[in-house]
């Protein structure tokens, strides 16, 4: 692709600001059948089905439907990440992981104090 | 004579009576005789083929940069033109000059236009510009993806443009909000036009975003550590940052409601169990951060302006680095003060109330920064510094008034009032634009290799700046004295008509301040003062190290850095030789080639656009595998690198005067 050239080379590049961490070393993919990655649509596309099943047809009651929902969204999160997002690619200077951590912290905020500020709506309708 | 009914019918879609006006007709066939002109002059001077090989189809950061302030400069004319518009309207009581509806398309565009389509791109104009070779890189990380970003922009400022003369603008105001920008209010395919194109544009401006948050953090020179970095680098950084999280809700709120208005969803309807404050709530999650995007690249451009031009270092960068990044977590958490009259309540309104008093501190140590390093500098009154002066005082107002408005009972006085309408012009003008104009002067000579006029340039600043104060602060007075904003008319006898005056005649002021900037760029191209040394302004960065402007691969070799300000402690100890090249350090050089893919992508996201804004299906079936192919010709296609020679980099370093002897 046009940007490999343009990568430092692996290894220290003098910035002095390099971790090393076991988990993140690289995984860089041998061409074969690519399991995993079909294995992840399929079941992000089941998750966004059962998802959007669960609200159309009011499979459950409202409060245990927010909370089955939250937990099915940091699920399809985790699988993004861990298997199109090459997280686990990691080469030299981990610097995913702040912004994954900025991440985080603004969508459950943004989730957070979205749920917060609307509330006042349940007592006017 | 009869004519087919379903050529009538859409003859009516394309020309409903509102874009029947004689005003709209003129500017239609003054902009067919110019497209005219424009195709007959590329044809007589054979220029298509240059056209195609040296801007379409590049992916050259300097060149899309170029385009996009190119883009900029014509998208702050369109918007321009409708705030003169609105003035016109406004000078007098009872004016006429526009219907109510058309006042309501204009402003709905003036807004839409300067934040999406004029600031947004002025800003990756700045950043394509300087931040590759400010860091030492020979292009942004990912070059495609960077043609790929201006060319959505592009097509969704394309989008907007064409609404007004083909299917009718859009009228719900910039932020659209519903239930009135719902079918059952606004029919018609003017709203579709807003949502289509923010969604196009939005696409690439995520992309920009991801691109620079990598080409900053993965790309520097060997030696500039995160703290040897540029300030300029160091806002870039940031503002991707925030760009990355903050326009994905834009994102969805646009989607919900294009779901509502073509697909009869009801997420914001009144009916249905819609919740139209849930709108709100997700513009302005995205609204809020999308302000500190704006504003973050002047920080960066007046943290290099000011030490270059008072020969200092800038005063407390440590200071000014954690400012920056405490603004970009605080302005997350900040959206609710631009709707405390929803009704939340007294918790969530106080809690927001603070949080936005609070990023006031970050932005006031900014302020000091700057002055402290100005104070007791050799201070150079240059145009780039001349907008930065004018915004000192200018940015300090709108900030104060911007506490005044976080405070949250004084806010169901002013919220939406001219106040408020005067609190943002103060900022969004009279911070962003100033930083942007002071950052066009500052770096046109890297980007084009010769210098804008400096009388011309000191001129329209003055005019620019009075024209600013004289339309904006009696908008104050006015809100002060209860007119709404997006009022079309208002009586006499109100105390409203004096200030309204003034406002409208500081609008033209700051219109002929616009024209002389434009006379000047004309005048200084066709009597061009070459940069022949490659740093006219005596800077501190590295981009000042490299010829004006810099040759494709910009470094010839890849500057080793040692400080801060690298480019001034080599000039200060007598190094500069070491950017030349001899025969021994240099080597071919791979650079990503042309492709034609960008512009075919979004090609097709436009024509998929059309096909939902006028809800012709088959035509938006068709622009998604338009999309689904330009993908798919970029994953396939074989995109080896071509290779700059050696001879060839020799050659041109020796033209340019860089080869050691």
């Amino acid at each position: 692709m046009d940007n490999q050239q343009q990568l430092p080379p692996p290894g220290p590049t003098g910035h002095g600001d390099e971790v090393e961490v076991r988990i993140l070393t690289p995984h860089i993919a041998q061409p074969h059948f690519p399991t995993m990655q079909v294995t992840g649509y399929g079941l992000s596309l089941a998750i966004t089905l059962i998802a959007f099943a669960m609200v159309a047809y009011h499979w459950i009651g409202l409060d245990t439907l927010v909370t089955v929902l939250v937990v099915m969204a940091f699920i399809q999160g985790a699988l993004q990440l861990g298997i199109f997002m090459h997280l686990r690619e990691a080469k030299g200077t981990l610097w995913h992981l702040p912004v994954l951590a900025l991440a985080l912290f603004i969508g459950i905020g943004i989730v957070g104090f979205s749920m917060w500020i609307m509330l006042f709506k349940s007592g006017v309708s | 004579m009869t004519m087919n009914p379903w050529i009538l019918h859409l003859m009516k879609r394309l020309f409903p009576p509102q874009v029947l006006l004689p005003d709209i007709i003129g500017i239609d066939i003054g902009l067919t005789i110019a497209a005219i002109a424009a195709i007959v002059f590329l044809t007589k001077t054979k220029r298509w083929g240059w056209l195609w090989r040296e801007w379409i189809t590049t992916v050259d950061h300097k060149k899309i940069g170029i385009m996009y302030l190119l883009a900029a400069l014509v998208m702050l004319f369109r918007g321009g033109v409708d705030a003169l518009m609105i003035r016109t309207q406004l000078i007098a009581p009872h004016q006429h000059f526009m219907s109510a509806q058309q006042y309501d398309e204009v402003f709905t565009t003036h807004g839409t236009v300067m934040i999406f389509f004029m600031a947004m791109p002025m800003v990756f104009a700045l950043f394509n510009a300087a931040v590759p070779l400010m860091i030492g890189a020979r292009d942004v990380a990912f070059p495609r993806l960077n043609a790929i970003s201006f060319w959505l922009f592009a097509f969704g400022a394309i989008l907007l443009n064409i609404s007004f003369s083909i299917g009718g603008s859009p009228d719900a105001g910039w932020m659209s909000y519903p239930p009135y920008s719902e079918l059952m209010f606004d029919p018609g395919v003017g709203e579709n036009y807003f949502l289509l194109s923010l969604q196009v544009a939005g696409i690439g401006t995520i992309a920009t975003g991801i691109n620079f948050l990598v080409t900053v953090l993965r790309l520097r020179a060997p030696g500039m550590t995160l703290t040897r970095m540029p300030i300029f680098a160091w806002s870039a950084l940031i503002t991707s940052s925030l760009i990355l999280f903050a326009f994905p809700p834009l994102t969805v709120a646009l989607g919900l409601t294009m779901l509502d208005r073509i697909f009869g969803a009801s997420f914001f309807t009144l009916g249905h169990q819609g919740m139209p404050m849930m709108y709100a709530n997700l513009f302005w999650i995205f609204g809020h951060p999308e302000v500190y995007i704006l504003i973050m690249p002047p920080f960066g451009i007046f943290s290099e302006v000011v030490p270059t031009f008072s020969k200092k270092p800038l005063f407390g960068y440590e200071a000014m680095v954690a400012s920056l990044l405490a603004i970009s977590i605080l302005s997350y958490g900040t959206w609710v003060h631009h709707f405390f009259e929803m009704g939340a309540g007294p918790g969530v309104n106080s809690f927001f109330g603070l949080s936005t008093m609070l990023i006031a501190i970050p932005t006031g140590v900014k302020m000091f920064n700057w002055i402290f390093t100005m104070w007791g500098g050799r201070i150079r009154i240059t145009v780039p510094m001349l907008w930065q002066l004018a915004f000192v005082p200018t940015f300090v107002v709108g900030g104060a008034t911007g506490v005044m408005l976080a405070t949250v009972p004084a806010d169901y006085q002013y919220h939406n009032s001219y106040f408020m309408i005067a609190h943002f012009h103060n900022v969004i003008l009279g911070g962003t634009v100033f930083g942007l104009l002071s950052g066009l002067y500052y770096w046109w000579p890297k980007m084009f290799g010769w210098k804008l006029n400096h009388r011309q340039g000191v001129w329209a600043c003055l005019l620019f700046v009075v024209g600013f104060w004289l339309t904006f602060m009696p908008q104050y007075f006015l809100g002060f004295q209860g007119m709404t904003r997006r009022m079309s008319s208002y009586p006499p006898g109100l105390g409203w008509t004096a200030l309204n005056f003034w406002s409208t005649i500081g609008a033209y002021v700051m219109g002929v301040g616009f024209l002389i900037m434009v006379y000047n760029i004309i005048w200084s191209r066709i009597h061009p003062d070459w940069d022949t040394t490659g740093d006219p302004w005596d800077a501190r960065t590295l981009e000042w190290s490299l010829p004006s402007p810099a040759p494709e691969y910009n470094f010839a070799r890849i500057p080793q850095v040692h400080s801060r300000d690298e480019w001034w402690e080599m000039k200060q100890e007598g190094r500069t030789d070491e950017v030349k090249i001899s025969e021994k350090t240099v080597h071919a050089i791979h650079m990503p080639r042309n492709t034609p893919m960008p512009v075919l992508l979004a090609l097709a996201f436009f024509v998929g656009s059309i096909g939902m804004v006028f809800e012709w299906f088959w035509l938006a079936i068709l622009g998604g595998l338009g999309v689904v192919a330009a993908l798919a010709y970029g994953s396939f296609a074989n995109y080896s690198e071509k290779e700059i020679s050696r001879d060839t980099i020799l050659q041109t370093e020796a033209q340019l005067g860089r080869l050691e002897s």
